[in-house]
């Protein structure tokens, strides 16, 4: 009795074992893919969520499974990928030049594959953060930083980063810098953009030439002293960021103009927030890339181009201005509607202020992570 | 012979049944930890080789002792104030007080919800324009400026307290409970009064109970990530200090990032092998005293 007991409860165990096993994937093109996340803030994987995600599942059929993530992490797993067993099909990078830089191997993106690409302009294609991308990225949109304040204490905002310099002693306490060893990239971009205020075309010197230069030293030493009248203690990141600003300790920052502005319309911020462009640029305009890893199997990739040409169709990038103040990655700038350009300035206007891409490379980057703790004040 | 042969096979379920287990044990816990032991000592960015530089660089850094030291201040202290919040909260809801049911429910509270959404809340409420300042500003009379909490030492060891004082609040109360009224009763009639029967009878009987709960407090607060993440400032403990290894340089520094991980994993194992034995000698105590 004893041992039918034993016996039927292993029959159970494996039983259960057997019916929880994942079903495998029927033959022919796949209908679930996931995609990886490593760029979204909080407005951008809202969107995902609530409009990309439903739209590409109407539209070609395609369920995505949307998976938020790091670089990092996914770096170090997908070099652990056996060839054609890839476990995320299309990656919406952080850093498409990390990616490409990391050797990972990643499928080339052209028109052949992709037909929507052809709308992007080739300088998009060409390079990002000063990296040969190789053909191997996709822009998905563009968007700008700009001097976000809190107009109900900054009536007379700086209208250049010198002026911003000059009259740092004004604002002593409330101006918002990101920690420099923070994981968002507002880390790093509120002092490139900074450092290149002040260094302007020097800024296409190699770092290690660049780091010699007197006029570089004189900059860092003015970013490090313009460091010591922020808010203390810097905020950790961008929620903390926002909360400085609703508490009022913080005034004017150097932030994304898209989450903050969309920040203002869920309450996050407070309603009296406006974007101004610094005279010397704002940033070079951010830009979010996708990818398809090599390593995933054959008949995967087809399905991620085609989510990739959905996704860079006319309706889908006009959606990006019109709902999250999102620049088009493609060239359809006259079919925006106008009253978009009520809330964002025209995209030449941006061009105007936008500093150079060859300016704010990979290095340089680097150079400001690897001395955060300089930064800190 | 049949015997024999029944024997085995009881053996051979038994292993089956426990197969599931062993694999978890080895899949998501053995192999990972392996990993990154392996990890720590390999220079950074090769994956062969071995060293000892990521354990020297941070143990030799001030700051990284600091981190350390500031992880133990934090754990500590968070683990002391719950104790100290424990005890009286415990005694009170024994009694059975009106709404006990609901306070014993929002103590609960801190558990459920994630520590990120938590210390958001936190933030928003003990910030200089939340409730609490705005109350303050209101009705307390002098006070011009409102007081800083947030993203100060003392205010995050009131966060840590928040989230993690559950656990050793719920086992003081679980270890109040099984008392036996009549060792309090005999205490009385031996004329001892109210704040003796507490000193001399209670707070000893139920001492391995508030430790046990504390050790659970300690390693969560040991650990925490998401709160000194966002709310810490310029306090940003080890956990904290793992996760900048991996996110923010790029490449990330896996090797160093796991050395800090066996640093803390060991500091924690050594702590909960004293901490353990200090429990043990407080519950043969409180035999004793029984």
């Amino acid at each position: 009795m004893k041992m039918r007991t034993w016996t039927t409860a292993a029959f159970l165990v494996i039983a259960g074992a057997a019916l929880a096993a994942p079903v495998p994937v029927a033959a022919g093109a796949p209908t679930e893919l996931v995609v990886a996340d490593s760029m979204s803030g909080a407005n951008f994987q809202t969107y995902w969520q609530k409009t990309v995600i439903p739209a590409v599942k109407q539209v070609l059929g395609v369920n995505l499974r949307y998976l938020v993530t790091s670089d990092a992490e996914q770096i170090q797993k997908t070099k652990a990928w056996k060839p054609g067993q890839g476990d995320f099909h299309i990656l919406f990078a952080k850093s498409i030049a990390t990616w490409v830089k990391s050797g990972v191997p990643l499928e080339a993106l052209n028109a052949s594959n992709v037909p929507n690409s052809a709308k992007i302009l080739p300088e998009f294609l060409k390079s990002d953060e000063g990296v040969d991308l190789q053909g191997k990225g996709l822009l998905y949109w563009r968007t700008s930083y700009a001097l976000i304040h809190n107009s109900q204490y900054v009536k007379n905002p700086p209208k250049s980063w010198k002026e911003f310099y000059d009259r740092r002693g004004e604002f002593t306490g409330h101006i918002g810098l990101i920690r420099p060893d923070a994981k968002s990239s507002a880390a790093w971009r509120q002092r490139l953009v900074f450092l290149h205020a002040f260094l302007g075309d020097k800024m296409k010197m190699p770092i290690d030439q660049l780091e010699k230069d007197p006029a570089f030293q004189d900059a860092w030493n003015k970013l490090k002293d313009f460091t010591k009248h922020a808010k203390a203690p810097l905020p950790s990141e961008p929620v903390n960021l926002f909360e400085d600003f609703n508490s009022g300790e913080t005034w004017i920052a150097l932030y994304a103009q898209d989450y903050a502005l969309w920040s203002a319309r869920q309450g996050t911020m407070p309603p009296t927030i406006r974007a101004t462009y610094p005279a010397e640029g704002a940033d070079e305009i951010g830009t979010g890339y996708f990818a398809v890893p090599a390593g995933i199997p054959q008949e995967y990739k087809e399905v991620a181009f085609k989510v990739l040409n959905y996704l860079l169709s006319d309706d889908q990038q006009i959606r990006l201005i019109t709902t999250m103040w999102q620049y088009p990655a493609t060239e359809i700038t006259d079919q925006v509607p106008p009253i978009a350009w009520e809330m964002v300035p025209k995209l030449d206007v941006l061009t105007k202020t936008a500093i150079p891409r060859d300016r704010i490379r990979k290095d340089m980057i680097d150079y400001v992570k690897g001395h955060a703790k300089d930064l800190l004040p | 012979m049949r015997e024999l042969w029944r024997k085995r096979s009881v053996h051979g379920i038994t292993f089956f049944l426990l197969l599931p287990a062993l694999l978890c044990f080895f899949g998501l816990f053995f192999y990972p930890m392996l990993l990154t032991v392996i990890l720590s000592f390999r220079p950074e960015g090769h994956e062969v080789g071995w060293t000892l530089e990521n354990y020297t660089r941070f143990l030799s850094d001030p700051d990284g002792r600091w981190v350390i030291l500031l992880t133990f201040i934090l754990s500590l202290a968070s683990t002391a104030l719950s104790i100290v919040l424990s005890v009286p909260l415990a005694l009170t809801l024994r009694e059975k007080v009106r709404g006990h049911q609901l306070y014993r429910l929002m103590i609960l509270v801190p558990l459920v919800i994630p520590g990120l959404i938590g210390a958001l809340g936190l933030l928003l409420f003990w910030g200089s324009r939340g409730w609490f300042n705005l109350f303050l500003l209101q009705f307390v009379p002098g006070m011009a400026s409102p007081l800083r909490i947030n993203y100060t030492i003392q205010g995050l060891i009131y966060f840590y307290v928040w989230l993690y004082f559950p656990y050793t609040c719920i086992t003081t109360m679980s270890a109040l409970e099984s008392l036996d009224p009549a060792i309090e009763e005999a205490g009385a009639v031996a004329g001892a009064n109210r704040w003796q029967v507490l000193r001399y009878v209670v707070l000893p009987l139920i001492t391995p109970g508030i430790l046990a709960g504390s050790v659970l407090t300690f390693m969560a607060a040991f650990g925490a990530f998401s709160v000194p993440l966002i709310a810490g400032g310029d306090y940003r403990p080890l956990a904290v200090e793992i996760y900048k290894q991996i996110s923010i340089p790029i490449p990330a520094r896996w090797s160093a990032a796991s050395a800090i991980a066996m640093v803390m994993g060991v500091l924690q194992v050594v702590f909960l092998t004293v901490y353990m034995r200090l429990v043990r000698r407080a519950g043969g105590n409180a035999r004793g005293a029984r």
